[in-house]
């Protein structure tokens, strides 16, 4: 009954009668390209708007809170950094000295166990009212108490005395010369008190189950910094207003935006068509190629870095991992090489587990590739003729380090003296997860500062009571202690002068290195990348980018 | 068929529990510490913040215990608070269910009408030319990776020719209409501001071009062996007995017949879409649900996971309750059991 | 049947020269066909003619297509082609035992669904809408994220996805073959109900079964290599089309590095859709070239 040729022969020939539906395929067309040609509305080049024009900063965003006393990342160094006050700032210029804020002088006792702070009495908040001793009490209270992932920068405090508006005195437990760094740090940004009390948030003791205010803070924010929260919506942007009742120098720009841009190479597009006026993550080989004469890139060192990490105490570890296994290991890298392969060359080798350009790290001896030592090493160590061993990493890119190219190039350097590595690239969630149950023989992760203080290395990969390393490093039952570690560290906390801590961390940075336990593979640059009209582009060691020293030339 | 209906719209608590159970269970059971993503790598081994922070979450107590308060909150209406984004996971979904339902409109507006043109094409000249580079066109779009293309599209029109704007949904500057749907091309109309209508119908363009290619085969294919059968049938015979002509035979007869089937594979891309859209919305920056599911999956965000797989669960059933009725009030020879 | 026979003497009618080439190979069939057949000597034989390994480091890296390096070189400074071309050997691989496995689990349960009905039928189809009510992609990656990264495991993660879809499938065949009138003849005869399967149900239906595997294979093939771009699939160095477009993706500036695999993935998909899409015209009534 269907016989074909009723409709597909003869009847086919009338070509005319379906010249409508080439129309109206012509005509889909067209609208397509109307819409991708037309409507140019020409949002770049025109200076005239000037600072009151948005600047746009291209950033994968990392938010875990948008609550100071709750958030703990990168991107919330610059969102906290822009809309709170803190009581002491960090000259951007040598990235160390510290400078007045709401505190117009501060002073610390001899032996470091006591620091007062003299508050200037033009501080406000962004609702006009004034920001006094009060604030900076309840707002490190909280911090304390909320026992989020900051909340140790509050240790040890014993007392927070504030006998008139204008004066905090803080009395520590024991000796802390890094109590400075931390108070510099944005998470120790005041608080609106009353604003955040009334929108339920509390500074009790039981604040980390009473307190109700996080969820407030995704919408608000209530500090006196020079910019407030105008939006936030998660996974796509943060809105920055200028406080027009900031009490300091009124910052240059109307609005800032940061977007959420997910890679390097977007971020890039953005950034040279004029979408975005800061792009915060190229990486040194994607900026290395952008030849566009609106953009200017500046390559600059920074304090984050990526290493191995080498655990003879993990529990499924059948290999002897002795030091001199891990020290053949650091022989056998080639260092110059990965730093090719992963970012065009765009960084430091680094000495130890404290950043260069942190005290103390100026005279460390740098790794170098010998094979031959190698060799021997191995031997020494009782595995001649190399060894296989798994190495389960996170599988990310941080800081232009991709992880999978940054292994596949270890692996190769290693199979050179016969250590055959298997790569397991892991989500993050579930290597934490390994990490903290039975430990991992051989890792890579990366580290950047929360402070500006070298203690917190110590505190985090040093072989002393209670850092995760050592524990890591050991096995949870016998962490490894390294006794020298725990006495130079001691006296670093209750030294005065910078000089005497200088030399106190380099004889640590030494002994971490003797410990072999932690290889920095490499020290990134980062690369500051903008719209050549944009003025005030820096790093800042305490916040990232303080948004407020920005503005349109 | 209303008791027929009645059954299945019963059955979805039952298998929306099922899937929450599952979803619950597989994963609790990953090796994964969903700690980090609340605390800090750093602060894992501080047992102060660690005790707080399973405590705020809901993760001191043992495992039927969480899924026992879980169920209860789900059936107060309360989906608990994301890990990550600290928000209600409702409040999340609310947001971010608008975006993707747009883009996959956009899509299917996108394939609809190209698959309907193709399809035709295809049908009324069957064999020629114009037959076989509708099916190539077809079938590469199906034989993508959407993240190739989508990566491919927005390098050549975006960042070398700047015909298209780039990723996100708005010029980076502006600032979307006030919520109405939540959808900025609806939105912007009702707000009957242009301007930014005009913006976002730019901006949707590429990434729905690259979703809406993907399905764009299915349909075309689908139209042209529709089409093909219908034109067979006697009453096409009898329309062109009469003396009409070619295109009012195609137009009022055989099209709207051949359409029925479409209309069912229509409500299933759609359903594919909607949570299919993973890597598309993460190349070009759209906060949809897609890449909420994956980066919830990514932390290990459970309430979040289980709002993202309630949400797709009552889409998948509800578009194949849809679809399965379709198929009856077109068929009658169908019968449901 | 009889359609067939019209189909030729239309053919005939109009001078076709139909009956010189069978009917099912029709255009798209051999161009899908032959396709995957490169594509399957290519994973035979390539280890015996690539210009370079996988594996080395054999020139500048980031160099973009010359005639030494017909794709350019990655990061690492290997050969973008030769890895793309040994991607077959697991693309292809896996694509074969994820539908292999898929279909026969798929099978099993969709027969004892059919077969038995009532409560088993029930339970077995909801657990197969459950599955399908997740959303694929989520699927998966909880599953690697529990089985741990690797090929093998994103293997598992497919076929827990895929088996739904050939259960349905086969309860259906089985539902309207048990009504048909000699297999309600054979069961009234007392055969038993593996004898049905085996003798009525299965032959019967191979075919749409067939059609559905060599359609998504190429589906398969796209789902292991969004796996892979993600980070879920294959393991670092071994080189795999998703995972070297992931590579590239960082580095689009350089687009050779995605844009090879990105080709190879398309005309794999593109043949064995051909393939499939031929076959089905052929094989359904309604769109059968008359």
């Amino acid at each position: 009954m269907h016989s074909g040729y009723e409709f597909g022969g003869p009847q086919m020939k009338n070509v005319k009668k379906s010249r409508w539906l080439i129309a109206l395929f012509a005509l889909a067309a067209v609208a397509m390209l109307a819409v991708a040609c037309g409507g140019d509305d020409d949002s770049g080049g025109s200076t005239s708007a000037g600072n009151d024009k948005p600047l746009v900063i291209a950033r994968d965003m990392d938010i875990n809170s948008m609550d100071p006393s709750r958030a703990y990342c990168d991107t919330c160094q610059i969102y906290l950094s822009a809309t709170y006050d803190t009581l002491i700032g960090l000259d951007p210029k040598d990235n160390k000295t510290f400078i007045p804020r709401v505190a117009e002088k501060w002073e610390g006792n001899a032996d470091r166990t006591q620091y007062t702070f003299h508050l200037n009495k033009k501080a406000n908040f962004a609702d006009g009212t004034a920001l006094t001793a009060t604030d900076v009490k309840w707002s490190f209270e909280r911090l304390a108490n909320v026992k989020g992932s900051a909340a140790y920068f509050m240790d040890g405090i014993t007392s927070i005395d504030i006998p008139d508006p204008q004066t905090v005195i803080i009395k520590l437990a024991a000796s802390d010369s890094s109590f400075l760094a931390k108070v510099n740090a944005t998470y120790a940004g005041i608080i609106n008190s009353k604003v955040a009390a009334a929108n339920g948030a509390t500074n009790g003791k039981d604040a980390d189950t009473t307190d109700k205010a996080e969820a407030w803070f995704l919408k608000n924010s209530a500090g006196g910094g020079p910019y407030t929260l105008a939006n936030y919506t998660e996974g796509a942007e943060i809105r920055l207003a200028r406080n027009d009742k900031y009490w300091g120098d009124k910052p240059a720009l109307k609005e800032v935006i940061i977007k959420q841009v997910k890679d390097a190479v977007t971020q890039r597009q953005q950034l040279e068509t004029g979408d975005a006026d800061i792009a915060m993550q190229l990486d040194p080989d994607t900026a290395k190629k952008v030849n566009n004469k609106s953009v200017t890139i500046k390559e600059v060192p920074s304090f984050n870095f990526v290493y191995i990490a080498l655990s003879p105490g993990a529990k499924d570890n059948k290999i002897d991992l002795n030091s001199n296994i891990r020290e053949a290991v650091r022989a056998a890298l080639d260092y110059d090489g990965i730093i090719q392969v992963t970012l065009g060359g765009g960084g430091k080798k680094q000495a130890a587990a404290i950043p260069n350009g942190f005290l103390g790290t100026k005279n460390l001896p740098l790794p170098k590739r010998d094979l031959v030592k190698a060799k021997q090493l191995l031997k020494d160590g009782g595995q001649p003729n190399g060894f296989e061993i798994d190495a389960i990493y996170p599988n990310v890119n941080v800081y232009g380090v991709d992880f999978n190219t940054m292994m596949q190039k270890i692996q190769s350097d290693l199979a050179e003296v016969g250590i055959k590595l298997k790569l397991q690239p892991v989500e993050f969630t579930v290597w934490v997860a390994k990490i903290r149950g039975d430990g991992i023989p051989f890792t890579a992760v990366y580290f950047a500062p929360d402070h500006t203080d070298p203690i917190q290395y110590v505190q985090y990969f040093g072989m002393v009571p209670g850092s995760p390393w050592s524990a890591r490093a050991g096995g949870k039952a016998t962490p490894l202690i390294n006794q020298a570690e725990v006495d130079l560290s001691a006296k670093a906390l209750a030294a005065n002068s910078d000089e005497e801590r200088e030399k106190l961390y380099e004889s640590i940075g030494k002994e971490m290195i003797k410990d072999a336990i932690h290889l920095p593979i490499v020290n990134p640059n980062l690369e500051l990348a903008y719209r050549s009209n944009i003025d005030g582009m820096h790093y800042s060691a305490c916040c990232n980018l303080e948004v407020a020293r920005l503005k349109r030339k | 068929m209303g008791t027929y209906v009645l059954r299945r719209v019963l059955m979805m608590p039952v298998l929306l529990l099922g899937l929450v159970t599952v979803a619950f269970i597989v994963s609790r059971t990953v090796p994964a510490d969903p700690l980090s993503t609340v605390v800090s790598e750093r602060q894992l081994s501080n047992p102060v913040v660690v005790h707080a922070a399973e405590k705020r979450w809901g993760l001191d107590k043992p495992l039927p215990a969480q899924y026992v308060i879980y169920v209860r909150n789900l059936l107060r209406g309360d989906m608990g608070t994301s890990f990550r984004t600290k928000q209600n996971v409702r409040q999340d979904l609310e947001d971010r269910l608008p975006v993707t339902v747009e883009l996959t409109l956009a899509s299917m507006a996108i394939a609809v009408t190209v698959g309907l043109v193709l399809g035709i094409l295809a049908a009324v000249r069957r064999n020629s030319w114009v037959d076989h580079v509708a099916r190539l066109f077809a079938l590469f779009g199906s034989s993508l990776p959407v993240f190739w293309t989508g990566l491919f599209l927005l390098y050549i029109f975006y960042a070398r020719l700047g015909w298209f704007p780039g990723p996100g949904r708005l010029d980076p500057r502006a600032v979307g209409p006030d919520k109405v749907t939540g959808m900025y091309t609806v939105d912007s109309l009702l707000a009957g501001d242009l301007g930014t209508f005009w913006d976002a119908l730019q901006h949707i363009a590429l990434p729905s071009f690259v979703l809406g290619w993907a399905v764009m085969g299915i349909i075309s294919r689908l139209v042209r062996a529709s089409l093909l059968e219908v034109l067979n049938q006697d009453y096409v015979r009898t329309a062109r007995a009469k003396g009409l002509t070619e295109r009012s035979v195609i137009i009022t007869h055989a099209l709207r017949n051949a359409l029925i089937p479409v209309l069912t594979i229509i409500g299933i891309s759609f359903a594919v879409l909607i949570t299919g859209a993973v890597l598309t919305e993460s190349i070009f920056s759209w906060p949809g649900i897609g890449s909420y599911a994956v980066d919830s999956s990514r932390a290990l965000d459970f309430p979040a996971i289980m709002g993202v797989s309630i949400l797709g669960g009552v889409i998948f059933l509800v578009t194949n309750l849809v679809t399965d009725m379709t198929y009856v009030l077109v068929d009658p020879r169908i019968r449901l059991s | 049947m009889t359609a067939d026979i019209r189909t030729l003497e239309a053919g005939l009618e109009l001078g076709r020269p139909v009956a010189r080439v069978p009917a099912w190979l029709t255009l798209p069939v051999g161009v899908g066909a032959a396709i995957i057949l490169v594509w399957v000597l290519v994973a035979l034989t390539i280890s015996w003619w690539a210009p370079y390994g996988p594996l080395a480091t054999v020139g500048t890296r980031l160099t973009g297509p010359s005639w030494n390096h017909l794709a350019g070189t990655d990061a690492l400074g290997r050969d973008v082609f030769t890895r793309t071309l040994y991607g077959t050997r697991s693309s292809l691989p896996i694509a074969g035992i994820v539908i292999a496995v898929a279909v026969v689990i798929g099978c099993v349960i969709g027969a004892v669904a059919g077969l038995f009905g009532g409560w088993v039928d029930s339970f077995l189809m909801r657990i197969s809408d459950i599955t399908l009510a997740f959303p694929p992609i989520l699927l998966a990656m909880t599953v690697t994220a529990s089985l741990g990264p690797g090929l093998r495991n994103a293997l598992f993660a497919m076929v827990v996805v895929w088996w739904p879809v050939y259960a349905r499938l086969l309860r259906a065949q089985v539902i309207s073959v048990k009504q048909q009138d000699h297999v309600t003849a054979a069961t009234a005869m007392g055969a038993g109900r593996m004898r049905l399967l085996v003798r009525h149900i299965l032959p019967l239906s191979m075919t749409p079964i067939l059609v559905n595997a060599t359609m998504d294979f190429g589906q398969v093939v796209l789902l292991a290599a969004s796996l892979s771009f993600i980070g879920l699939g294959a393991l670092p160095p071994s080189p795999e089309w998703g995972s070297m477009i992931s590579e590239g993706s960082v580095r689009f500036y350089e687009w050779w590095i995605a844009a090879a695999p990105g080709l190879a993935i398309l005309t794999v998909v593109l043949g064995f859709n051909f393939l499939g899409d031929g076959v089905r015209d052929f094989l359904d009534p309604r769109t059968r070239r008359r």
